[in-house]
Parts: C-alpha cells; sequence; structure tokens
C-alpha cells in the first residue's frame, strides 16, 4: 500500500473520531436545553389558563393566577430598561465614537467588563444597601434601579461593539461632506449600527425579565395587587422562587407556569433579536 | 471617450494658470514618523492633477491633508502651509466643517450612506442650506445628472444607496460631493476597486467634472494617471520628486526615478 494512500485512510479515521467528539458535545449541550424547555412545557402548560392572567396569586390552598407578578415584572423591567438604556447607549457612543483613543474608555471598558459578569445579587446588595436601608422599607423603585444596573453593562457593550463595526470610511466620508462629527455619529454611524443596538436591549431585556436575586433585596414580594413604587412588589422571578419552595400544590403549579411564560418570553425576544441582526448580515 | 492626451492640454499649459491650491513647506506625521518631507506644490484651478508613486509614497497623505481629514485622527499632525485661494487652511482658525463643504473627497472603496439614494445626495445639501421640496428635488436630478447615474435610478430614489453596484455607488458618492457644490474635489485611488467598465465611466465623469472643479486624484494605476490629468506628480518615499505636465513625466521625465518607475523598474 502506498504511504499516500494510508495517510489519506488515516487522516479520515482521525476525522471520523473528532466529528463523532464534538457531535456528541453538542448534542449533551443541547439535550439539557431540550430536558429543561420539555419538563416546562409538560408541567407549565397544563396549568396554562385565562385565570394565570387575570387573577391575584392565591394564598396557600387556594386557586389563582400571577396577574400581580407579570405586571410587577413588566413594571420593573420597563422602568430598568427605560433607565438603564440611555446611559448605556451614550457611554457605548463615548466609547466607540468621541472617546476612541482616550484612556478613558480603556478603563471604563474594563470596569464594564467586570460589571458585566457580576453576580447579580451583588448588584441586589448595592441597591438594598443604597435605597432600602435609607428609606426604611423594600420598593418597587428600588428593583427597578437594581435591574437597570444590570442593563447598563450589556447595552454599553453592545453598543460600543457595534458602533466600532461601522467602517470608518463611512465616518470619513460623512466628514468629508462637512458634516459635524455628532451629525455624522447621529445620521451615519447610529444608522448603520441601528439593528445591533437595538438588539443589545433586547437581550438586555432578556436578561433582567429572568433575574431574582436582585429582586429578593429591593422589591421583594407582594401577595397583592400593588401599583405603588414606593411599596414592595410581586415579580415573576421572586413570585417562582418562592411558590416553587413552598409545600403547596397549586403555588408549585403556579411556579411552572410562570418559569414556563418568562422561557417563552425570553425566547421570544432572543428570536426577534436574531432575526433583526441575521436582516442587517443579509443586506 | 475622449483620446488620451488630447492636443488641447497644450494649449492649456501654455496659459499662466491661476494657482487654487498652493502647498508649502509641508510635513506630515504620523506619531512620530515623517510620511511627508518639505512638500511644494502648486494645484491649477479647474484642471486634473494626479498623483502617482508606489505603496506607502505619500500621496493619499498628502491628499487627505487638503481637507484636514486627517484629524480625525489625533496622533497625526501637518506643518506648513496650505493655501486655498492665497488663505492658509492649516490655520487653527479655519473652520473645518466649512472647509470641507468646499473641498469635497471620494474613497478609494465607495461608501454611499445607509439611507436612500435621494437622502445619500440631499443629506449633504441640507446640512448648510435650507431649500424648499422642490428645489431639493431639483438638486439632486442635477447631482445624479452631473455624475451620470440619473438615468439608472431615476425611478428607485428611495431604494437603499447601498443597493446599486460598486460602479453605482462610486458615481452616487461623487454625486453627493457635487451636490454640496464644492470648489475642489480630492479623488483617492476612485477606481481601484471597480470594474473596467465602471472604471472607464469615472474617467469620462473626471474628463467632464474639470471644467467647474479644481480635481485632484491619487492613483496607483499609472494608464490612468496618463489618460485622466493635466498635470502629474510622482512621490516616492515622503517626498515629491518630479512635478509636471503628465504628457513630459510619461514622456521625457526629468529625474531617474520617475523613469524608473512610470516603465515599471520598480513600485
Amino acid at each position: 500500500m502506498s504511504t499516500a494512500a494510508s495517510l489519506h485512510r488515516s487522516r479520515k479515521r482521525k476525522n471520523a473520531v473528532m466529528m463523532a467528539l464534538c457531535t456528541i458535545a453538542a448534542g449533551i449541550g443541547l439535550v439539557w436545553l431540550a430536558l429543561i424547555l420539555g419538563a416546562l412545557l409538560y408541567k407549565g402548560l397544563s396549568g396554562l389558563s385565562l385565570s394565570v392572567f387575570t387573577q391575584m396569586t392565591p394564598p396557600p390552598g387556594d386557586a389563582g393566577g400571577l396577574l400581580n407578578a407579570i405586571y410587577g415584572s413588566i413594571v420593573m423591567t420597563v422602568i430598568g430598561i427605560v433607565v438603564g438604556t440611555p446611559i448605556g447607549v451614550l457611554a457605548g457612543t463615548y466609547m466607540a465614537e468621541y472617546g476612541r483613543f482616550s484612556r478613558l474608555t480603556t478603563v471604563v471598558r474594563f470596569i464594564n467588563d467586570i460589571l458585566l459578569s457580576a453576580p447579580s445579587i451583588i448588584v441586589g446588595l448595592f441597591v438594598y444597601e443604597l435605597m432600602v436601608r435609607p428609606m426604611g422599607h423594600f420598593s418597587a423603585i428600588a428593583g427597578a434601579v437594581a435591574l437597570s444596573i444590570l442593563v447598563i453593562p450589556v447595552v454599553v457593550r453592545t453598543t460600543e461593539d457595534m458602533l466600532n463595526l461601522v467602517p470608518n470610511a463611512l465616518r470619513e466620508a460623512g466628514t468629508a461632506i462637512g458634516a459635524p462629527r455628532w451629525v455624522v455619529i447621529r445620521s451615519v454611524a447610529y444608522r448603520a449600527a441601528l439593528s445591533g443596538i437595538v438588539t443589545g436591549i433586547l437581550l438586555a431585556i432578556a436578561r433582567i425579565s429572568g433575574e431574582t436575586a436582585p429582586l429578593l433585596f429591593t422589591a421583594l414580594n407582594n401577595q397583592f395587587w400593588s401599583s405603588n413604587l414606593n411599596a414592595p412588589m410581586a415579580s415573576l422571578p421572586v413570585t417562582i422562587f418562592q411558590f416553587a419552595l413552598s409545600p403547596y400544590e397549586e403555588w408549585q403549579q403556579l411556579a411552572w407556569t410562570g418559569a414556563l411564560i418568562i422561557t417563552l418570553t425570553v425566547l421570544g425576544l432572543s428570536i426577534f433579536a436574531r432575526s433583526l441582526t441575521g436582516r442587517r448580515e443579509d443586506r | 471617450m475622449k483620446p488620451m492626451l488630447s492636443t488641447d492640454l497644450n494649449v492649456a499649459e501654455t496659459t499662466a494658470e491661476k494657482a487654487k491650491i498652493e502647498v508649502k513647506n509641508l510635513n506630515f506625521y504620523y506619531g512620530q514618523s515623517k510620511a511627508l518631507k518639505d512638500i511644494n506644490l502648486s494645484l491649477p484651478e479647474r484642471s486634473v492633477t494626479a498623483f502617482i508613486g508606489p505603496s506607502g509614497c505619500g500621496k493619499s497623505t498628502l491628499l487627505r491633508v487638503l481637507n484636514r481629514i486627517y484629524e480625525l485622527y489625533p496622533k497625526q499632525s501637518a506643518e506648513g502651509q496650505v493655501l486655498l485661494d492665497g488663505k492658509n487652511i492649516l490655520d487653527r482658525s479655519q473652520d473645518l466643517n466649512l472647509l470641507r463643504t468646499k473641498i469635497g473627497m471620494v474613497f478609494q472603496k465607495p461608501t454611499p450612506f445607509p439611507m436612500s439614494i435621494y437622502e445619500n445626495i440631499a443629506f449633504g445639501v441640507r446640512l448648510y442650506e435650507k431649500i424648499s421640496k422642490a428645489e431639493m428635488d431639483n438638486r439632486v436630478e442635477q447631482a445624479l445628472k452631473r455624475a451620470a447615474l440619473w438615468n439608472e435610478v431615476k425611478d428607485k430614489l428611495n431604494a437603499s444607496g447601498q443597493s446599486l453596484s460598486g460602479g453605482q455607488q462610486q458615481r452616487l458618492c461623487i454625486a453627493r460631493t457635487v451636490a454640496v457644490k464644492p470648489e475642489v474635489i480630492l479623488l483617492d485611488e476612485p477606481a481601484s476597486a471597480l470594474d473596467p467598465l465602471s472604471t472607464a465611466k469615472i474617467e469620462e465623469l473626471i474628463d467632464e467634472l474639470q471644467a467647474d472643479y479644481t480635481i485632484v486624484i491619487v492613483t496607483h494605476n499609472m494608464q490612468q494617471a496618463a489618460r485622466v490629468s493635466r498635470q502629474t506628480a510622482f512621490m516616492y518615499l515622503g517626498e515629491l520628486i518630479e512635478f509636471d505636465r503628465t504628457e513630459k513625466i510619461f514622456t521625457s521625465p526629468r529625474e531617474k526615478r520617475t523613469q524608473d518607475y512610470i516603465t515599471g523598474r520598480f513600485g
């Protein structure tokens, strides 16, 4: 047998082994995801009914829904996004545009990366010290602030990355036509990076809508309907946490259903975010 | 297309022409390294000047000094004088945005803005002029006609500028530059990313535009320099080696280095 042919055979063998290993690894990763999603669907779907969205969280042993928790989650997420997004976008704009060559940018990027991977419970404790203790009670607004602190690093990062992807040639072209810097950023750079920046914001929503730890120390929970931002407010993650640990069957069922609702929402947001970036790459 | 090196060139050269841009003792630095060494040259009004030379010779750098676009980057600096109609544009008091409306620039890679064809042109006009919708429509049409693009895009002005072909995009960029009514147009290898047919169209366009604008073109394609320009500057290692009528540079250059370069012995 010639060397070339045996070499070819041994390479094919190695290729087959490597491919099998990679496939198994990918499979292992996917299996857990599928199991989690499957369990959620199996246990959560059975409890999904209109009353989940129309009734308050019940006392133990009673039937009820998750309306106050869903409402609380939406309110705090929206405030968190509304507060965190402008700060994040502006900071990212500074880093990618005005301060591209400055030392401050390097420092901010480093700190932002730390914040990005900081455990969210730390953020919860921070806001607890910052707001809950001075105010003397838990409140929805403290919860929203904690969430906005989680939003900022995500949005800073994606905004900076997406603006950095805008070719410099485009900025030069804008400048060369006589546009001042802020016009180039607003009308050229933002426009070119828009779908990416929006994706970052959607991902931030996905991230905070499932956060439990920062809310435990800030918004706490509320068994009843409350739209008072200055009082404790229920949220889906904290309600799930509480109900899942309880011995009551109705509560456990609601926890499964709540988990399914959050997962589907995050899944939907991720798919939407993906479709936005996908469209940009097609162009 | 016009024949290359047509005879009317000689007529133009004998008349003493007014200098639109005069470069005096210009040095340029990228950080510590010196990229342009004591450049002196005078660009006549309403004619095409080509900068040629091997990669890294400083021809693009020199072009980028003329509208001070290099100032986007903090470590680049120029010293010396660049006079536009006798006024030093390197002066600190020079308003950069106004300077750039007078001196337009087209880049190597087509750079349509992420907006419609119409908006690509209206964008620059709107920066400094407040005109009615009808006037703007007219302005856009004129600019597109000037860039020989009107017939191809008149039915899809609202389509994205980025949906055009490379050659069309480059003509859109020229239209955009022309629309703000500059006095000088800088072209940085405008055809090097284009196919031969688009290149021919761009060259034809340059030839027409020189009736109204002072044009400076950087090119690494010597045939192109010979075809479109009236005078040519040959640069090498940051120095201006020779600057003369294009015909002279390509037929009987004074300097041996010029001769070696245009005959393909290096570069």
